[in-house]
């Protein structure tokens, strides 16, 4: 088999497994903080899209657009923290998994009416033309999605290490109870989770527009797989979900070509629950102990 | 609480106004949300648009006086469940007089039934594959009140073939979506090759689902086995991102598919890297005719938009209207059951914006099921994408059809 | 009683006789159709609403089992030839065995990753229905035939009726079922899985079965779905469907054969609800009323945060002013049933239906079944005779924790009929050494036996079945269930009839037999004038005494009761000292744990000292108290130690 071929597939891959990595670890912010995810991500990351999309319609140049696309998702975000989960936190009850749901679908009805049914182009600044790395093509959109990943990760790990919020941040992801002792509100520092989780979102969503285009459903082919990256890197460890991310989207890529294009979700299906399995907590999550 | 609801409903069923005999009804089904929407959609607006123009002129006579038409609107959401549940609720209207509608196979096989079996007219349109007609020549349907308007996926597939063959190609990938509509295109496809003669070798034959947005693997995968073009079966904006897929890694092969590829949801998100996919079409969004010109601008003006998302499926879902409404004139009676033995011997030639239909279907023949379809290989032009608008690959098909039209 | 029944059971066949009488006056294919659907999703539901209900955990995988199912039951047609009845045995058994064989990795997860689990699960099982084409016909769909019934075709309402019986039995069983101790377990493990294993119930195996029968269900329902369409494809059963289906079990209500069958009629009716503009007005201005009259009393009685009153109103209040902006109902539908969704779960979490429940059991005064007279304490807990024998023994026993030595080499021997005490400083070990006889951590060395046999370890489950019994420093309550209900779910050796019978409702019998005996255990503790109150509702004291008789009802061998007087006001621990003395008056062995000298005093007949997990000293209360290594452990509360005071933990 040719050796590019495969190093081509398996770039691509990568390269899409970082877009889920993105908005797996936008599912860990908010599970740090107050052991909740939002279920219903991938719609806030297509809204997000589709905002941004409005406003470069009215105008707005590309890179002013960047930061309101980024305030949307965050304002959502704190939608979400605010109706859905707030509540049933407070009630020690699961229900914010449905009612995140809800949220979902609240959110896919308004687009579809709102912004219509149909896939549409998001124009990009960045080249979409390739460029030959060694036999490899690579787009411009395609890098900047790396560099913008990492970008987001970075600047968000560094103002949880670096801030005296994002201490606040650490102290009640290791322990709630323990940090609110401390007089750490725990209330806020969930709607700041909340927040960040939205902005990971939008950023997701602005950053993938350009490659996959703007629709309702765009996110929910990609949603499934962040759930799997999250879930299989565990969610609590950070930069864990990049490298499942990667290792996901590199091995769909070689299993479409080899087992058949029909397949490629199968493995990460199946990883997914043998991982859970095995490894409840994730390959990088911590064990916890049962206590009484 | 349930019961209270069930009541409310039969009597909201009941109590819904049957002005028996007022009205010509008209149900209108399709996907109007989800994926296939463009499709649904645009059908219904081209078809609206059609029964407002009737309207607008006092209504089709029957027998003394005029009457108008009325719409019963279903959306169906693409969902066989829901095309089932529709399927048994238009059967059991009983003053109905025909149903216009459908794109997904899967709801065709899931409704349709219920209509046949209460003998209801319904003419299929914009799409549905080939199963939705051979179902009943199987079943050995004595009598079929199931007509198709719609460019069948022979005609298709014969079509993206034969223009595969002429460019001199000798291996080509099959691409297609994983739904219905997809595979059977792909069967169809393997079919014609076989048919014309074996010319073409199928070097891959590659898969994507609704929502894939990465299609390296598959494209490096015909890339790989040397295809020299890539036959494509699929809905929107997978299919776009074929095409992007195709520029990145500087495949510069034609992409030839299905006439779906028309549709605005391919061709704005491929951009420029929709350039020259070529596809089967039965209409085509050029003022070429004076009826054309009327319907294209009267579409725009109506709905609000520079472009109609899907042209092929408004231009069908307008003349189907037209060719029903022959129909009525012709039983001069709102029974669906005499505007079906009408519409099986329409005796006048009905002008619509995609020609001119002379006899459009004829009396069934379970052992023939062109008997109840009007598309024939002459309705079809084959249509290029060029710079964000269908248009006519071959200028003689431009100018045949200018030609018809003008005798 | 009798009218209770009357009601009850009377509802039920009303609404029966009602739905199948439909039929025969309303002659009209469509509304056949949707009653045909109702009852595939009222079936569909139930078995949702078994581990969505009564396991607790969000479960995204049933739509994949409708699918399934269906398929399975398409493929014994037109494959294997089948009947009806058996194409539909065989969708349950698939819906049983893939349930079953999914739930052993899935249900070792909680919460997001178990509906994540399921979530793959059912993707999984599309993409397969989708790829092996060979089989299944793949995308193209797979086209059948509803077979025929001995010989006879049915008819619309003839395959009704059918689904009807079908729903009615299914009904009928999952009745039976969810009133037996299978029923019980089920919400005890969602309250607590490890007082459920350390009751001896079995959290795996019931999780397991749950599961498996939820899943069977739903492969029913997809037997039942492919005759009734008769055509089937994989993408109908996908995630979009599972989320109307979850949404439907909420929104009915969870726990609840009506709410399922309400949440199945919302589903099947919703679309042609909104199709009626007028209706669909009636229906939201009434959900507006509910919302602001439920959200008002709540208010203003206080018993619900300002939220939980508000939001439901401000959902349905944008429902009503949408409905006047909107052209088109139909095409807001999902935006509308996520609006009403919203304000169920958030405004009344109990569903429409256990809401409508709780108003009609007031409104009719409809009493709860009447409880038999309580069983004699000495048939329940039979007079054991000591004969001051070795019950249980610990050989050197360690548990490490990474570095931490929490029980370091502990040697303790534990005679029949002693209250045996087991007291240290805090950190010490003892509720380490206690969780590790009774399973909940494996020995990182040593042996424990029991009767001089070695008992099992690492398994609450495996212990509590050996005969050990055990309470918790923090309460380990099923508070969902009534305090009846905790102790007879403990209940050793009361429930002999197997599943199939139960499913039949032949365990009445047992199920009296045990509410009559576990009243005596709960009168032994004080508690018998209280049996129907839900064990979080009870104080806190009286919390602990139901653990206590919940343990009994074990009758174990050995009881261990880990800090009982721990945070509970002076008179309650004069009672719990009384309730002591009772049960060692049986002849039962007991550890305990406690801080609290003067109970230890009064109570045990031997005390061992532990202090960083090894034992310090033995003896009797005052003569360890007087050991000079105790003293030096306890050094720094000394000073209080020598007056005994007692010092809460």
């Amino acid at each position: 088999m040719n050796l590019d071929i495969i190093a081509q597939m398996a770039v691509s891959g990568a390269l899409m497994g970082l877009v889920y990595a993105l908005i797996a670890y936008g599912f860990q912010l908010t599970f740090a903080t107050s052991k909740s995810i939002n279920f219903g991500q991938g719609e806030l990351v297509m809204l997000s899209a589709f905002f941004s999309l409005t406003l470069l319609d009215l105008g707005v140049p590309y890179w002013l657009m960047v930061p309101g696309g980024l305030m949307f998702g965050a304002a959502m975000g704190l939608v979400v923290e605010r109706a859905c989960v707030r509540l049933s936190l407070e009630q020690k009850s699961e229900g914010w998994i449905l009612l995140t749901i809800i949220f979902g679908l609240l959110g896919f009805s308004a687009a579809e009416n709102i912004w219509g049914r149909d896939d549409r182009p998001f124009p990009s600044p960045i080249s979409a033309d390739a460029m030959d790395f060694f036999g490899i093509s690579i787009t411009g959109l395609e890098i900047s999605v790396a560099i913008g990943v990492f970008l987001v990760m970075g600047v968000i790990e560094l103002f949880k290490r670096r801030t005296l919020m994002g201490k606040a941040f650490e102290a009640v992801s290791a322990d709630r109870d323990a940090a609110e002792l401390m007089g750490i509100s725990a209330t806020h520092t969930i709607m700041l989770s909340y927040g960040l989780s939205g902005m990971v979102a939008a950023m997701a969503g602005i950053l993938i527009s350009p490659i996959t285009t703007v629709g309702p459903t765009m996110a929910s082919a990609l949603i499934l797989k962040a759930f799997s990256v999250a879930v299989v890197a565990g969610l609590d460890s950070g930069f864990g979900v990049v490298v499942i991310g990667i290792c996901l989207g590199a091995l769909e890529s070689l299993t479409s070509f080899y087992l058949g294009s029909g397949w490629r979700e199968a493995p990460g299906l199946i990883l997914l629950i043998l991982a859970l399995a095995v490894r409840p907590n994730g390959v990088f999550g911590k064990a916890s102990i049962r206590k009484v | 609480m349930k019961k209270t609801l069930i009541a409310t409903l039969l009597l909201g069923m009941f109590a819904s106004p049957a002005f028996a005999g007022e009205t010509i009804k008209i149900a209108l089904t399709g996907p109007f949300s989800g994926g296939s929407a463009p499709m649904g959609t645009s059908m219904r607006d081209g078809a609206k648009l059609a029964i407002t123009e009737i309207n607008a002129a006092g209504g089709i006579s029957v027998g003394a006086k005029k009457k108008k038409i009325e719409i019963i609107e279903r959306d169906d959401e693409g969902k066989n469940e829901r095309g089932a549940l529709i399927g048994q609720e238009l059967a059991s209207m009983g003053d109905l007089s025909g149903v216009i509608g459908s794109v997904n196979t899967g709801v065709v096989l899931a409704g349709d039934k219920h209509l046949q079996e209460k003998g209801i007219t319904k003419i299929i349109t914009p799409a549905a594959g080939s199963a939705s007609m051979t179902q009943w020549s199987k079943a050995g349907a004595k009598d079929l009140s199931i007509f198709r308007f719609a460019a069948h996926d022979g005609i298709q597939s014969s079509m993206v073939v034969e223009e595969a063959i002429n460019q001199k190609f000798t291996k080509v990938a099959i691409l297609h979506d994983a739904t219905n509509y997809g595979a059977s295109g792909h069967d169809d496809l393997v079919d014609q090759i076989k048919k014309q003669g074996n010319k073409l070798e199928i070097v891959a034959t590659e898969k994507f689902n609704i929502g894939d947005k990465d299609m390296t693997a598959q494209l490096l995968s015909a890339k790989a086995k040397g295809a020299q073009a890539i036959l494509i079966w699929g809905i929107g904006p997978e299919m776009a991102a074929v095409s992007n897929g195709m520029a990145k890694l500087g495949m510069k092969m034609p992409l030839i598919g299905g006439w779906t590829l028309s549709m605005s949801n391919y061709i704005d998100n491929a951009g420029k890297n929709g350039n020259g996919t070529l596809m089967p079409q039965t209409f085509i969004e050029e003022a070429i005719t004076p009826k054309a010109k009327s319907f294209i601008e009267g579409y725009h003006k109506t709905y609000n938009v520079t472009r109609i998302p899907s042209p092929v499926s408004a231009a069908q879902g307008y003349d189907a209207v037209y060719i029903f409404a022959a129909a009525v004139k012709q039983a001069q009676s709102d029974d669906t059951h005499k505007i079906k033995t009408a519409l099986e011997d329409l005796r006048e030639p009905v002008k619509g914006v995609i020609g001119t239909w002379k006899h459009p279907f004829s009396k069934w023949d379970p052992a023939n099921e062109q008997t109840h379809e009007a598309f024939r290989r002459t309705d079809a032009v084959m249509g290029k994408i060029q710079d964000g608008h269908v248009v006519f690959a071959n200028e003689a098909d431009r100018q045949r059809l200018i030609k018809n039209a003008s005798k | 009683m009798l009218k209770r029944i009357l009601l009850l059971r009377g509802t039920e066949i009303i609404a029966l006789m009602l739905l199948a009488s439909i039929p025969l006056t309303v002659n009209n294919s469509y509304v056949l159709g949707l009653l045909t659907l109702l009852t595939i999703y009222g079936i569909l539901l139930i078995g949702l609403d078994v581990t969505v209900g009564y396991l607790g955990q969000v479960n995204l995988a049933q739509a994949a089992f409708l699918g399934l199912g269906a398929y399975a039951a398409a493929l014994s047609v037109t494959v294997l030839g089948f009947g009806m009845m058996g194409a539909l045995g065989v969708s349950m058994l698939i819906g049983l065995v893939l349930g079953g064989l999914l739930a052993f990795p899935a249900l070792r997860l909680e919460g997001p990753q178990f509906a994540l689990a399921t979530l793959s699960f059912s993707a999984l099982a599309t993409t397969v229905l989708n790829e092996w084409d060979g089989l299944t016909g793949g995308a193209q769909g797979l086209s059948l035939n509803r077979p025929d019934f001995f010989g006879h075709a049915y008819d619309a309402p003839g395959f009704y009726w059918l689904c009807l019986i079908m729903l009615a039995l299914v009904w009928m069983a999952m009745r039976n079922l969810l009133a037996s101790q299978w029923g019980r377990a089920f919400e005890a493990l969602r309250d607590s899985p490890i007082a459920t294993d350390a009751m001896g119930v079995g959290t795996f195996r019931h999780k397991v079965a749950g599961f498996a029968l939820g899943s069977s269900l739903g492969g029913l329902a997809g037997g039942l779905y492919a005759f009734n369409f008769q055509y089937l494809q994989p993408q109908s059963f996908t995630y979009d469907l599972m989320v109307i289906l979850l949404l439907g079990v909420v929104l009915g209500g969870r726990k609840s054969l009506w709410g399922a069958f309400f949440g199945a009629s919302l589903i099947v009716l919703l679309p042609n609800l909104l199709s009626n503009r007028l209706l669909f007005e009636i229906i939201s201005a009434a959900g507006l009323l509910l919302a602001v009259a439920a959200g008002s009393r709540g208010w203003m009685k206080k018993t619900t945060r300002p939220f939980q009153a508000l939001a439901p109103v401000v959902a349905m209040g944008l429902l009503v002013v949408g409905g006047f902006m909107v052209e088109n109902t139909e095409n807001w539908r999902k935006a509308i049933f996520a609006l009403m969704l919203f304000s169920v779960v958030v405004g009344l979490p109990d569903g429409i239906m256990g809401f409508a429940a709780r108003y009609l059991t007031r409104l009719f005064r409809i009493a709860p079944s009447t409880l038999p007279s309580a069983s004699n304490l000495d048939d329940v807990l039979p007079l054991k005779q000591s004969d001051n024998g070795v019950l249980l023994e610990l050989k050197d026993l360690k548990r490490y924790f990474g570095g931490v030595k929490a029980v370091d080499g502990i040697c303790m021997t534990v005679r029949k009929g002693h209250v045996h005490g087991l007291i240290g400083p805090n950190g010490s070990g003892k509720s380490t050494a206690v969780n590790v006889i009774s399973g909940l951590y494996a020995p990182t060395a040593g042996e424990v036996l029991l009767l001089g046999i070695a008992l099992p370890t690492g398994s609450l489950f495996k212990v509590a079945r050996a005969g050990v019994s055990r309470t918790f420093q923090n309460l380990q309550l099923f508070g969902e269930l009534s305090a009846l209900d905790n102790v007879m779910l403990a209940m050793k050796g009361a429930y002999r009839v197997p599943l199939p019978l139960v499913l039949l409702g032949l365990s009445k019998a047992e199920g009296h037999r045990a509410q009559a005996d576990a009243l005596a255990l709960l009168e032994l503790v004080g508690l018998k004038d209280q049996a129907r109150v839900h064990a979080k509702d009870l104080t806190y004291g009286s919390q602990r005494f139901l653990e206590i008789a919940r343990a009994l009802a074990r009758k174990p061998e050995l009881l261990i009761l880990d800090e009982p007087a721990a945070g509970l006001a002076h008179p309650d621990v004069s009672v719990l000292v009384s309730i002591i003395k009772t049960i060692r008056q049986r002849g039962i062995t007991m550890i305990l744990i406690e801080h609290h000298m003067d109970v230890v005093s009064e109570l045990c007949d031997v005390v061992t000292v532990i202090d960083s997990g090894q034992v310090i000293a033995q003896g009797t209360a005052d003569e360890v108290k007087r050991d000079p290594k105790v003293i030096k452990a306890y050094l720094g509360a000394a000073a209080d130690e020598a007056d005994a005071t007692p010092v809460p933990a």
